[in-house]
Order: C-alpha cells, then structure tokens, then sequence
C-alpha cells in the first residue's frame, strides 16, 4: 500500500497535512500543503528540525512531547499557524509525525484586537476607581464621633464594594493578558518570606474588618526563586482574597511557605493558604481551578466574582514552572497549596 | 486512620480526614498525617490536609473567651515534673516566656518565631497540659 493509499482521506482533505521526519524532511504531503506552502515549506521544516530550542526549534518539541495531542502556534512566512500532531508514524528509517497546520491568523488578530481593548477600558476604569478608594479611605480615617455609625457603616459598605470592583477588574486585566498570549513572567529574585509579608500586610485591614485572624506562617530561612514578584504576590493575594470570603468571624487564615528538599539542596518552595472556612464539596475541588468556575457555596460576605481569580493563580504558577493543588474539608476548611521550583543560575 | 496505608497510590485524604478528625480529633488526625507524610513525601495535597488541620488547632486555640488578651501559665503538672515534657528547642523557648502576666498578644511580640508558629506551639504546650490558658 503506498502512502496515498493509505492517506486517500487526507490527500483531499482543503487544511494542509504533512509527513515530516525529525531532520525536517517531508515525506508526504497533500494538495492542500502544496497549495499553502508549495516549495518554501521544506527551508523553513529544515531550519525548524536544525534549531534545538526556543520557539524556532518547535519540530523538535513534537518529537520530545509524547502527548498525541500536542499542538503548537508558530509564525510562518507572515502568518500564524496551529499545528496539531495527528499520530506519530513508524513506517521510516527516522522518526516522522504527521501534522495538520490550520491557519489562525485572523483568529490570533481578533484576540489582539479584543485583548488592546480590554487594557483600555480596563486602565480607563481603574483610574477613577483608585479617586473613588483614596477618597473613602481618607474620610473612614477621619474621627469616628464626626462620622456617625449610619454614615461610617455606609462608607464601610462603599469601600469594600470599590476593592471589590477593583479586584474583579484587575481579574480581567490578568486574563485578557493570558488568553493574548502576552502574560510573560519576568525573570527576577523573589524573596518569598517577604512576598507573604507584603500580601498579608495589604488584606490585614480587610481581614481586621470581617474580624478574621490573618497570621504568616513561614521560617526565615526561605530560599528566593527567580519569578516575577508582581505576579506572585498577585496571587497569593487572590488565594487570601478567595479565603476571606469564605471564612466566618472569628475564623483564622494562615498563610505559610516550606521547603521541599533533595537531601541537602532546596528543591521548591510550597506556599499554603489555608483557612477554616467553609470548604469546597469533594465533586468541585477538580473544577475550581477552571476559567469561569466558582463555588456552589455561597461567599458570607456577598458579592459574586468574575470566576477567573483562581484560573489566574493556576496560569501564574504554571508560567513559573509550578504546579498548584487544593485540600478541602467540608466544615472545616480549605488549603491551597502551590509548589514553586528553585531555578538556578546555571 | 488508625493504620499507614501501605500503597503506593495517595488514598482519598479528604474522606480519610474527616472522618478521623470526626472520630479522634484533631490533634490525633493531624500526627497521623505527619505520619503519612514519610509515606508519601511528594503528596501535595497532604501538605494541604496537614495545614487545615494545623490551622484548624490554631483556631480552637484562639477561641478562647479572651482571644489575643487571654492569660497562659504554668500548670503544677509541669512546674513538679518538668522533666516528663519532651519539649523542642522552640516551645522551651517559649515556655521560658510565661510569667502568668503577658497574654497572647505580648507574646506573639517577643516570640522569635512568625504569629502561626507561636500559637501552634502554645496550643500544643496546652493539649500536652504545660501549660493552662484560665477563662
């Protein structure tokens, strides 16, 4: 049987498939493939196999992941590409992948043009939000006895309101950024006994409020790791966040760090924020990561969010090479677990 | 909980765990799950169970009538037969600050150690009976 034979489906089929071996050599293709790329394709398969790394190297990923539905974006002469692994094919001397290209440009164009739009409205908001906080911050700091309770409670009320509009739209600031494909993670030191510090410190006063106990829960001798503090410390602030509504009065919230050790040597770093709230039913711990999910338990303090904080937590520790987990206990609480690997200089 | 599993595969935690914190406590379950923690030292989510527990005896800890401004000191238990006490570096420390005057709070102060790492401490010098935090 030839190889048209055996591809009769795919020689027709209007998106381009190809054959392509490790070294970047085509040994099949259909008309589709011809009519797309026509003789260019084998210069830019050859310069893809020879680059080992980096996003120019991406035939190579296709023969290191295993995954049978790996898939990639790749910019091609102008245009940009998703090109998804169909199976891997053992009938060569060299290993070879079939692989269907399908063309996302406009698709890529459109997520663009959506993610500018958003930072704008998004940057337009936040600027007369941050008037609206300082404005009510000033006046709840002002003498309680010039207030009055009606009027202190009601500001209470307002301000919480605008850290919670606040949040919701730094939620979406964060997601347009990750669903653009722009949400790069810098490459810095980051101290995480004082990242906790910081996250703890700035939701102290929220925690005050709703009278629950906010304590660290973290040695001294915590190694840094090389991440972006920003994006951290976002979202560590998002797992408090998360906890503090859900948490009753007089409940506590601990936020800790760990070490994991390979014998002597640092391995990763486990940031815990745990609390004793209410609990996540064991049928939803696997969803609450997902985009858009939220809890079937209703927050004690009101207020619904966007659904995205945690999606962001997950997308912020996985872009650091991390992987984040959730213990829960119906009744009695709830910990979010995220480990950070300790990157070395190499 | 009352045996190690021995597989390799982490069990159901949150099931195991409620139901010995149902039955047994929560001082029970939690070195239980210190144990387990040798078994299965990659298990993220055990770090996760063990913290909920740890924070859950942090909380009953501090639901004390009296809160921070609550009052621990020595039992009699402990100031006759000290020795009994198998303590750490870090709740001998401790121990060496109560007076039966500074409270919580003050304690939280001078203690060395982070605010969650204190009151643990205390709580389980209170749950081995060192020391009494009186109503």
């Amino acid at each position: 049987m030839n190889l048209n034979d055996k591809f009769t489906i795919a020689k027709y089929l209007k998106s381009p498939i190809a054959l392509v071996s490790e070294h970047g050599a085509i040994e099949w293709r259909n008309d589709a493939f011809e009519a797309t790329f026509g003789g260019d394709a084998k210069d830019w398969l050859k310069q893809a196999a020879r680059a080992l790394a980096g996003e120019s190297g991406w035939l190579q990923s296709f023969f290191l992941d295993t995954d049978a539905h790996h898939s990639l974006d790749v910019d091609i002469e102008g245009r940009t590409y998703r090109i998804d692994k169909i199976m891997q094919i053992d009938d060569y001397a060299t290993p070879t992948v079939a692989l269907w290209f399908e063309d996302v440009t406009l698709q890529r164009e459109a997520e663009q043009a959506k993610s500018d739009f958003t930072a704008q409205i998004v940057h337009d908001l936040r600027g007369p939000l941050s008037g609206i906080q300082g404005t009510l911050e000033f006046i709840l700091s002002q003498d309680a006895s010039k207030l009055g309770t009606l009027n202190a409670d009601l500001l209470t009320e307002a301000s919480r309101e605008s850290e919670r509009m606040m949040s919701l739209i730094n939620e979406i600031m964060d997601f347009s950024k990750i669903q653009s494909g722009s949400f790069a993670v810098e490459q810095e030191p980051v101290r995480i006994a004082g990242l906790l510090k910081r996250a703890v410190r700035s939701l102290q006063s929220v925690a005050a409020r709703d009278e629950v106990f906010l304590l660290t829960a973290h040695g001294r001798d915590i190694p840094q790791i090389i991440g972006s503090v920003e994006k951290l410390t976002q979202a560590v602030i998002n797992l408090i966040s998360n906890s503090l509504k859900f948490t009753p009065k007089k409940g506590l919230i601990s936020v800790g760090a760990q070490i994991v050790r390979n014998g002597e040597i640092p391995e990763a770093i486990v940031i815990t924020v745990t609390d004793s709230g209410m609990g996540i039913k064991a049928t939803e711990l696997q969803q609450i990561w997902d985009k858009y999910k939220q809890s079937g338990t209703k927050s004690l303090r009101g207020g619904g969010g966007t659904g995205l904080g945690l999606y962001i937590v997950k997308q912020v520790v996985e872009a650091h090479g991390g992987e984040v987990t959730v213990a829960s206990i119906e009744g009695v609480g709830t910990s979010m677990v995220l480990k950070l690997p300790v990157k070395r200089a190499a | 909980m009352s045996t190690l599993p021995k597989s390799a595969t982490a069990p159901e935690w949150s099931r195991l765990v409620s139901d010995s914190l149902t039955q047994h406590g929560a001082w029970y379950t939690y070195l239980k799950l210190i144990e387990a923690r040798g078994a299965y030292p990659g298990d993220l989510s055990l770090r996760g169970y063990t913290e909920i527990l740890r924070t859950t005896i942090v909380r009953d800890f501090l639901a004390h009538p009296k809160a921070m401004q609550a009052v621990p000191k020595l039992t009699a238990e402990f100031l006759s037969n000290f020795d009994r006490f198998n303590l750490t570096a870090q709740e001998g420390y401790l121990i060496s600050l109560i007076d039966g005057r500074l409270d919580l709070q003050k304690l939280l102060i001078l203690s060395p150690f982070d605010q969650f790492t204190t009151l643990f401490n205390l709580a389980k010098l209170q749950h081995e009976r060192a020391i009494t935090v009186p109503q």
